[in-house]
């Protein structure tokens, strides 16, 4: 028996304890916290053990599929880029599961909490072992579902039960997108099939799809007086479900306000289970994108955009949780530049992208989980009343410095020395300027390190603002309990080293992905297809684009410490409701009066809501008064009711002579 | 014999349970006839060939054959799933109402038999005399039920329930008639035999006389459905009704049943069949949107899931129009998705009126602190009802909207647009009534007793059970619809 028969159970044991956590979690100690640990650890175990092998064999490919109905199926399948997620996922959730058995000790619901987050990680597994589209968006939507649930956990707070909804809606507008875009595919393979599917095909598993993009790709139709190819149709809409999760412009909304809920919950959202899901959703139906015209460089722009724009208004949060939030959201922006800058580099895309997906989860996990302990010890998320907090916790601040060198991305360019983040963000942006170099533009570039000059300010900031200095309120505070600060010590290993162990094998092993026994795709065939001109290999950039991002890095944490640890800038003046860029950045650019208070209350729900009641009642109207009607018309006939005996006959006789001559009519005219 | 006694059962037992005098003797009686009927479905069920698409337990005696009426009775997988869903929620129903204190607890659920005992008739009945005396038969208990038990504006609404659908089920038999003397025309003998009339109607030679018989028949089956713009009886009639009349409308079907009956092996004989593929696709996807948007637009409960069942009855009819066999079958899985989910949805609303005294959303709030059980639910019920995955409603809404995209893409687009708005009612009807602070003004609420516990959970293990293994119903329902599609092709359609 090999390991990889048992990959069905990775999403299936955490499912599995959900059930069996919430009926009898109560019962148990820590509400049954150690069902869904040994449930994830086990599925971690499966996940690791199935990446080794593919480490030996990339080409032994799991795939396990059975009928669900009509002619589709559910399935697993786990090659490179599922096995790295899947291990990765496990793995954080696994922490988190174990940091939340201190964290979450003091709660009632714990039980609650537990089968909720097991739940949350079996979705977010099976999304991401799925051989078919329906399955993955199925998984998809349980994540929706598992989010809501958990950012609305405390649902006693009117302000959880808000954001949860939120949430979910924001989210859900994506969802729509995708769920159209697997609409579409469906009735154009479909229609490629002539509408006989045979016995035993599944039209919507990856494989099946991919062997019809060239068909898929010559189909198109015009829609307002553009011809719209089909396979660009479908991805863009693939990649509008993956703005929503993945919190890309303007569909990040929800993602700051998320952190309503316990902040664990924040961390598997942020790092595990919930928002990596867009950014995978692009790298599994990645030979589409290649060969749909158009497709990758909305990606690549609305990807770098969200990077930029995300970092500023990461700069002026004074809640710790929301800086961190909105640099989620830029470095999501990060990976989905990185996805769409495979124009350029082809399918090497996919594995710089999921190299910093990996290495984002682990110290991004890190940062909240330490946010987790500071709010923990000191009760509040407002880095103003903070201050010095290194002195009472030291092993957080330690971690939590290291998470932060990690995100900035410090490292020696051309050497293996680096924290995590270094070796996966350079690579994005050096793919970003071989992409201006072979001819793209430069604007993907000059983004992307503006981004990592503000990523490096804004976390650094957060740094000197929480850990250093004198207290500036009385807090009190102690050191997290140990089984907190065992999860951040590993994390924070793991972004110490990660990137500098794995950085040689990492991207060729992902990048083997879709060149295997299972879908055999010919990448430049593809790119050809989407038109997309792809670099011959570009040999060496010149020092300065090596040493760009590092240079810009380290000036960031020179800024911040200027600012906030020396304090030799007066921020004050800045910092004033009269300041317009600052009025703008600390109101997040409108977006919360535009997007939900006009758009969604006002238009939809006042506006057009009710417009519909009041045609309702127009309708109702109608009927009633066909009703009135036949009443009045009836009291009117009632007058004819003499009871004179004489009258009724002539009507009688008046009406049959009618008919009769009406039925003559009739016949002579048929 | 089977089908006559799941036809019958019910029938002779609301006569019995008129004749009790308890509260306890009328409930146990009407019990025993549901689990005698649910046990029969299911023998009928386990014994049921999904396979084919021909009739099966078919019954027959000749009854006045100088105008070709006979007792003939037969089902297939249209009508079995539906059977099974009606057999399955009544029980429950019964136990639902268990500890209920009312007036007249006899003549309550004697109509509540007398309900089912139609409604099954109807998706047995293979002759049109027997189908319209059921189809009619099911107004009257329906009528009595809102007018006396029901709200405050009880005559109101039974009234204007009863008028609209019987003159929509008066169009309906002139529909019925056109056939039936049409049929007798060509051939020489009279016969109210559905498969013998279905199978004639391609030989009437004029083109509108078809026309005319097929809109006919639509019509009564679209208003019983019902989809816009022939609603309005829905809101008034689903509200008023006490909860177990809600239920009862719920379980009703028969408009639904008759499209897949009898207008889809129609359709492609008219004379324009495109024609009538717009009126039922674009009547499906504007319902599916209008109704969302008036239950986004209620601040009463019951009337926003009145509105809510309105918008997914839209998607029987699209799916119908998409005449594809994923489409026609998800639009029958619809009708079964629908009765489950929107059962438990009026409960939940009859539970809430109960305890607290109102079903205005906004004056109730934080409810799940006090009713946890009912709470859990009431998530996963809405969850199912706004379509998420995993849960029954996401099987049909997902089948008819890639099976209908083939054909009808527009419309498509616009239920499309519904899903936004439809989540978006749903969790604001949860965020208000179930989650935030507890008002304390709602008094002493307790939560949903065991009988409710029992038939609510059942419900939503179905729910969820179907949801993801939707094989045991919907295969006989694939079987069905590719056998239509089969009678299509080449057609032109």
């Amino acid at each position: 028996m090999a390991v990889g028969d048992y990959a069905f159970l990775i999403p299936l044991l955490p499912a599995l304890a959900f059930v069996l956590t919430f009926f009898l979690g109560k019962k148990l100690p820590n509400g049954g916290a150690i069902i869904p640990i040994v449930a994830i650890a086990t599925s971690f175990v499966i996940s690791l053990l199935i990446t080794l092998g593919l480490l030996q064999n990339p080409e032994q490919v799991i795939n396990q599929s059975v009928t669900w109905f009509a002619m589709l199926n559910l399935g697993i399948l786990v090659d490179p880029l599922a096995a790295v997620m899947l291990t990765m996922v496990t793995f954080v959730s696994l922490l988190i599961h174990i940091y939340s058995t201190g964290y979450m000790s003091h709660d009632r619901a714990q039980y609650r909490y537990f089968a909720e987050t097991s739940l949350f990680t079996a979705s977010m597994l099976s999304l991401i072992i799925s051989d078919n589209i329906l399955q993955l968006f199925i998984s998809w939507e349980l994540v929706g579902l598992c989010s809501y649930l958990l950012i609305g956990f405390w649902y006693q707070k009117p302000a959880a039960a808000s954001a949860a909804k939120k949430a979910f809606l924001t989210t859900r507008i994506g969802d729509v997108m995708f769920l159209a875009g697997i609409v579409v595919l469906f009735s154009d393979l479909f229609r490629l099939y002539n509408g006989s599917i045979p016995e035993g095909v599944f039209i919507l598993k990856f494989d099946e799809i991919f062997s019809q993009i060239p068909q898929l790709a010559a189909m198109s139709t015009p829609v307002l007086g553009f011809q719209v190819n089909h396979l660009t149709l479908i991805t863009l809409l693939f990649f509008g479900g993956a703005i929503g999760k993945s919190g890309q412009f303007p569909l990040h909304v929800w993602l700051p306000d998320a952190m309503e809920g316990p902040t664990t919950v924040s961390a598997l959202i942020h790092a595990a289970t919930m928002v990596t899901a867009g950014v995978y959703l692009v790298a599994r139906t990645f030979p589409m994108f290649m060969a749909a015209p158009d497709s990758l460089m909305v990606v690549a722009y609305l990807g770098a955009f969200t990077a930029i724009f995300a970092a500023t208004m990461g700069l002026v949060m004074n809640d710790m949780k929301r800086v961190l939030a909105y640099s989620t959201i830029s470095q999501l922006g990060y990976m989905m530049l990185g996805l769409g800058v495979g124009a350029a580099i082809g399918a090497e895309a996919v594995g710089i992208s999921m190299f910093h997906l990996i290495n984002h989860a682990f110290f991004k996990a890190l940062l909240f989980l330490c946010a987790g302990s500071v709010i923990h010890a000191v009760g509040t998320h407002d880095m103003r009343q903070l201050g010095g907090v290194a002195k009472v916790m030291p092993i957080t601040a330690a971690t939590m410095i290291i998470g932060a060198l990690a995100l900035a991305g410090i490292g020696i360019p051309d050497t293996s020395i680096g924290f995590s983040g270094f070796f996966s963000k350079d690579a994005i942006i050096e793919a970003a300027y071989l992409f201006g170099e072979n001819g793209g533009g430069w604007a993907l570039y000059a983004l992307s390190i503006a981004a990592a000059l503000l990523t490096s300010i804004y976390i650094f900031r957060l740094i000197f603002m929480t850990f250093f200095g004198k207290p500036r309120t009385a807090y009190g505070g102690h050191e997290a309990h140990v089984s907190m600060t065992i999860p951040l010590s590993i994390l924070a290993i793991l972004a110490l080293v990660f990137g500098a162990l794995t950085m040689e094998r990492f991207n060729t092993f992902v990048s083997e992905t879709f060149v295997n026994n299972f879908v055999h795709m010919d990448i430049p065939g593809l790119a050809e297809l989407g038109g997309y001109h792809l670099a011959s290999h570009a040999g060496h950039e010149p020092l300065i684009i090596l040493w760009l991002p590092v240079i810009v890095g380290v000036a960031g944490l020179l800024i911040a410490y200027l600012i906030y640890g020396l304090k030799v800038v007066n921020m004050d003046k800045l910092v004033s409701r009269n300041n317009p860029i600052y009025k703008l950045l600390y109101n997040r650019y409108y977006q919360n009066a535009i997007l939900t208070n006009f758009l969604s209350v006002k238009v939809v729900y006042e506006g057009l809501a009710f417009a519909g009641r009041a045609v309702d009642t127009g309708f109702d109207w109608v009927v009633n008064w066909i009703g009135d009607v036949t009443m009045d018309t009836g009291d009117a006939l009632r007058q004819l009711q003499t009871g004179v005996v004489q009258n009724y006959a002539m009507v009688v006789i008046t009406g049959v002579s009618l008919l009769v001559i009406l039925i003559t009519v009739v016949m002579e005219v048929l | 014999m089977l089908l006559s006694l799941i036809v019958l059962i019910p029938l002779i037992f609301a006569v019995l349970t008129l004749l009790t005098k308890t509260r306890e003797q009328a409930r146990a009686m009407a019990l025993v006839a549901t689990v005698s009927v649910l046990l029969l479905t299911i023998y009928t069920y386990f014994n049921f060939d999904s396979t084919t698409a021909a009739t099966q337990f078919e019954e027959f005696y000749s009854w006045v054959p100088s105008l070709g009426i006979s007792y003939h009775l037969g089902i297939d997988g249209i009508s079995l799933p539906l059977i099974l869903l009606n057999a399955i929620v009544m029980p429950l129903l019964i136990l639902f109402t268990w500890n209920d204190d009312r007036k007249a607890p006899n003549r309550f659920y004697s109509l509540i038999l007398i309900t089912q005992g139609a409604v099954l008739g109807v998706f047995c009945a293979l002759d049109f005399f027997l189908f319209y005396v059921f189809w009619e038969l099911t107004l009257i208990p329906l009528f009595f039920m809102v007018s006396i038990w029901g709200g405050p504006k009880k005559h109101y609404a039974s009234i204007k329930f009863f008028i609209y659908t019987h003159v929509a089920s008066l169009v309906m038999l002139l529909g019925i008639f056109g056939l039936y003397f049409a049929a007798w025309e060509t051939t020489g003998t009279p016969s109210l035999s559905i498969p013998h009339l279905l199978a004639q109607f391609q030989f009437i030679e004029s083109g509108i006389t078809r026309d005319l018989i097929f809109l006919a028949l639509l019509f009564g089956f679209i208003v019983k459905l019902p989809v816009f713009p022939f609603h309005s009886w829905l809101p008034d009639a689903y509200t008023e009704a006490p909860t177990a009349g809600s239920v009862l409308f719920v379980l009703l079907k028969i408009g639904g049943y008759g499209i897949f009956k009898i207008m889809l092996p129609l359709l492609p004989f008219t004379a324009s069949p495109n024609l009538m593929i717009t009126i039922m696709g674009a009547l499906g996807a504007v319902s599916i949107l209008y109704g969302a948007f008036l239950a986004l637009a209620q601040k009463d409960l019951k009337r926003m899931v009145a509105y809510s069942s309105l918008s997914h009855m839209g998607y029987v009819t699209l799916g119908a129009a998409g005449l594809v066999s994923l489409s026609v079958s998800g639009a029958m899985f619809q009708q079964f998705s629908h009765g489950l989910i929107m059962s438990i949805m009026f409960m939940s609303c009859g539970v809430i009126n109960k305890a607290t005294g109102t079903r205005i959303i906004n004056e109730l709030g934080g409810l799940a602190q006090r009713m946890p059980k009912l709470a859990v639910i009431m998530v996963l019920t809405f969850m199912a009802s706004l379509g998420l995955p995993g849960l029954t409603g996401f099987i049909a809404e997902f089948s008819v909207l890639a099976g209908s995209f083939v054909n009808l893409q527009g419309y498509v687009v616009i239920a499309l647009m519904a899903i936004v708005i439809t989540a978006a009612y749903h969790l604001w009807a949860l965020q208000r009534a179930m989650f935030g602070v507890y008002k304390e003004k709602l008094g002493n609420v307790v939560d949903i007793n065991g009988y409710q516990t029992l038939a609510m959970g059942v419900i939503a293990i179905l729910i969820l059970y179907f949801g993801l293994n939707p094989s045991p119903v919907l295969d006989m329902m694939l079987t069905n619809s590719e056998h239509i599609i089969g009678l299509m092709a080449g057609m032109g359609v």
